[in-house]
C-alpha cells in the first residue's frame, strides 16, 4: 500500500488571539540552546537547538586539501559541507547531496569567509561539517550560527562571530524567525547574516513579494533579533571555560573549609 | 639521565594575579585607542576606534599593549623551536615528519649528522661520517625525534635538524599531546610547575612548543599519575592558583593510589 500524504498548509498562519501557530509573538524567537565542544575528536565543534532544529557542526583544520587541485597557493580555503540526515524532514531526505545542499554549503562558506584570516594559511583548508539532525525551517541561518561557533571553539582567529536570522512575511505581517510551516506557506522569506566586525551584512537572500518599506522593517527587525542571538553565542563560548573556573573555585573553597 | 632538559619560554601566563578576563572573538576590548595599542591576538576595526579580540582567550594588558592569549589554537613553527616530531614517511632523499603543525616538516639526512670539517683538499672539505648523502637509514617510520626547526614560514614546509643539544631520537617513554597554547602553563612561571612535577613523580619530562610532551618514569604508576596531572593542567589552564592545586592533586592521588 502506498501512503500518500499531501502537503497541506493551514489557511491562516495566525491564531485568533493574534499569536502565531506555535504561540509566539511576531518578534519572538524560538527557544535557542547552544553548546560548544561536543565532538571530542574534532578540532572544534558546536551543537544548536533552535526550536525544532537540531544541528551539529565540526571543524577540522587547517589541514591539507584533498583533492589537491582545490588548494590555493596564496591563501587557505574554507569548505563547508552542509548535509541533512535522512530522518531530519517529514519525507525521507535522499542522502545524496543535491542542488540545495550545495547551495547552502556555498552560501555559508561565503558568509563566514570575510571574518577569517585565510591568507595566513596558504595551501590548506578549514573544513566545516554541518549535520542537520532535525529540520524545521531556517536551517541555513542556524547552520551559519553553529558553524561560526565551531570555528571559534577550534581557536581559528576570527574578526567576529557571524549571526544569522530569517525574517519574513506571513499573512501580510512581518515576523521574525520563520518556522518550517511559515516558511512554506508564507508570502516572503528573507534570511540575513550579520558579521559583527563593522556590523556588515554578509548574507541576504530573498524569496517572495514585499515592498521597499516592508523590506526596511525586515532589516531592522532582523538586526534586533540577531543581537539577541549574538548574546547567546557569546555566553555559550564563555560558559565552556567559566564552568571549569567555577568548579575549580568551588573545590578549593570546600577543601579550604574542611582544613 | 641524558634526557634531562626543558625549554624555557617567555611565560605567557605570568600575570597570574592580574585580570584574567575571558574574551571571545569579536569582543570589543577597549574603545580607548589613544592610550592602548593592539598587541597579539587583537585587531583594530576599520574606523580605528575599537580594539577587537581575535581569539577565545584571556585578555592581558602589558604596558600600553592589549594582548589576547588564546586558549585554543594550532602550533605555528618558528625557527629555533625544539619540538617532538614523529617520522611518518621517508624516501632516499628525506624524512617526512609530523610536528603537529599545518604542514608536515622535512628532515634531510645532511641535517641528521654532525659534519666534521677535515682537510681533504681539492674542494672536498666535508667528510660525511662514512655515509652517503642520499642515505636515510638512520631513522625508521614511527620514530620519535626531538628536533629543532631550522626554517619555517607560512609558504614553505618547515625544515628540521637533529644536530644539537638534547636533540635526536628518543627511545622508550610516552608521548602525549595537549593544546599547544597551554604549554606555557605546564612549564609554569620560570619552570616552577615542571620542577614540581618532576620532583613529585620522579619522571623525566620534555615539554615542547608543539603541544607534545615526552615523559618517562621509574614505573608505570608514576607515569599515569603524571599524565593525569598534565591533562588536569590542560583543562584548568585558564584558572588561577594552578600550581598549588596541582601539587595538592598529585599528593592526594599518591595517597589514593598507594604510591609513595
Amino acid at each position: 500500500m502506498v501512503l500518500i500524504i499531501k502537503d497541506e498548509y493551514p489557511d491562516k498562519l495566525f491564531r485568533e488571539d493574534g499569536k502565531r501557530l506555535d504561540g509566539r509573538d511576531k518578534n519572538e524567537l524560538r527557544p535557542i540552546k547552544m553548546e560548544v565542544g561536543v565532538i571530542k575528536n574534532a578540532d572544534g565543534s558546536a551543537y544548536l537547538e533552535w526550536g525544532n532544529n537540531k544541528i551539529f557542526a565540526a571543524v577540522y583544520g587547517p589541514r591539507e586539501v584533498h583533492p589537491h587541485h582545490l588548494a590555493k597557493p596564496d591563501r587557505g580555503i574554507l569548505r563547508v559541507f552542509y548535509r541533512m540526515a535522512t530522518y531530519s524532514v517529514f519525507d525521507r531526505k535522499r542522502p545524496a547531496p543535491g542542488r540545495r545542499e550545495k547551495e547552502i554549503s556555498m552560501i555559508i562558506s561565503d558568509c563566514i569567509e570575510p571574518v577569517l584570516f585565510l591568507e595566513l594559511y596558504p595551501g590548506t583548508s578549514f573544513e566545516v561539517f554541518i549535520e542537520v539532525i532535525d529540520a524545521d525551517g531556517g536551517t541555513r541561518c542556524a547552520s551559519t550560527i553553529v558553524a561560526s561557533l565551531a570555528l571559534a571553539d577550534a581557536g581559528v582567529p576570527m574578526k567576529s562571530l557571524v549571526t544569522a536570522v530569517a525574517v519574513g512575511k506571513i499573512d501580510g505581517e512581518i515576523v521574525v524567525d520563520l518556522s518550517g510551516i511559515e516558511d512554506k506557506a508564507g508570502d516572503a522569506d528573507l534570511p540575513l547574516a550579520i558579521t559583527w566586525f563593522n556590523n556588515e551584512i554578509s548574507l541576504l537572500q530573498f524569496d517572495g513579494t514585499m515592498d521597499a518599506e516592508e523590506f526596511d522593517t525586515c532589516l531592522t527587525l532582523g538586526k534586533e533579533a540577531a543581537e539577541k542571538i549574538y548574546k547567546i553565542q557569546l555566553d555559550t563560548l564563555r560558559s565552556k571555560y567559566i564552568s571549569i573556573q567555577e568548579s575549580v573555585s568551588e573545590i578549593s573553597n570546600t577543601s579550604g573549609g574542611e582544613e | 639521565m641524558e634526557d634531562e632538559g626543558e625549554i624555557q619560554e617567555d611565560d605567557e601566563f605570568e600575570d597570574e594575579e592580574r585580570s584574567r578576563e575571558l574574551v571571545v572573538p569579536g569582543e570589543v576590548l577597549t574603545e580607548d585607542v589613544n592610550n592602548f595599542l593592539p598587541g597579539r591576538g587583537t585587531i583594530l576595526n576599520d574606523t580605528r576606534d575599537k580594539i577587537i579580540s581575535l581569539h577565545i582567550g584571556l585578555k592581558q594588558i602589558n604596558k600600553n599593549y592589549i594582548n589576547v592569549i588564546p586558549l585554543k589554537g594550532i602550533y605555528t613553527p618558528q625557527p629555533g623551536d625544539k619540538v617532538i616530531a614523529i617520522v611518518v614517511d621517508k624516501n632516499p632523499v628525506k624524512y617526512r615528519c609530523d610536528i603537529n603543525a599545518k604542514d608536515d616538516a622535512q628532515l634531510k639526512p645532511r641535517n641528521t649528522e654532525r659534519r666534521i670539517k677535515t682537510r681533504l683538499g681539492r674542494g672536498r672539505d666535508y667528510q660525511r661520517d662514512h655515509r652517503d648523502e642520499s642515505n636515510t637509514d638512520r631513522f625508521v617510520i614511527g620514530d620519535v625525534l626531538i628536533v629543532k626547526v631550522l626554517s619555517a614560514d607560512r609558504l614553505n614546509k618547515p625544515e628540521l635538524t637533529t644536530v644539537g643539544k638534547y636533540l635526536g631520537k628518543k627511545n622508550g617513554g610516552i608521548v602525549i599531546s595537549i593544546d599547544p597554547p597551554k604549554i606555557p602553563r605546564v612549564i609554569g612561571r620560570s619552570g616552577s610547575m615542571i620542577k614540581m612535577l618532576k620532583s613529585l613523580t620522579n619522571c623525566n619530562i620534555f615539554v615542547t612548543q608543539n603541544g607534545r610532551i615526552w615523559l618517562r618514569g621509574d614505573n608505570i604508576a608514576y607515569e599515569r599519575l603524571l599524565i593525569d596531572a598534565i591533562y588536569k593542567i590542560e583543562r584548568e589552564a585558564h584558572t588561577s592558583g594552578l600550581t598549588d592545586r596541582i601539587q595538592a592533586f598529585v599528593k592526594n592521588e599518591k595517597i589514593k593510589r598507594g604510591i609513595k
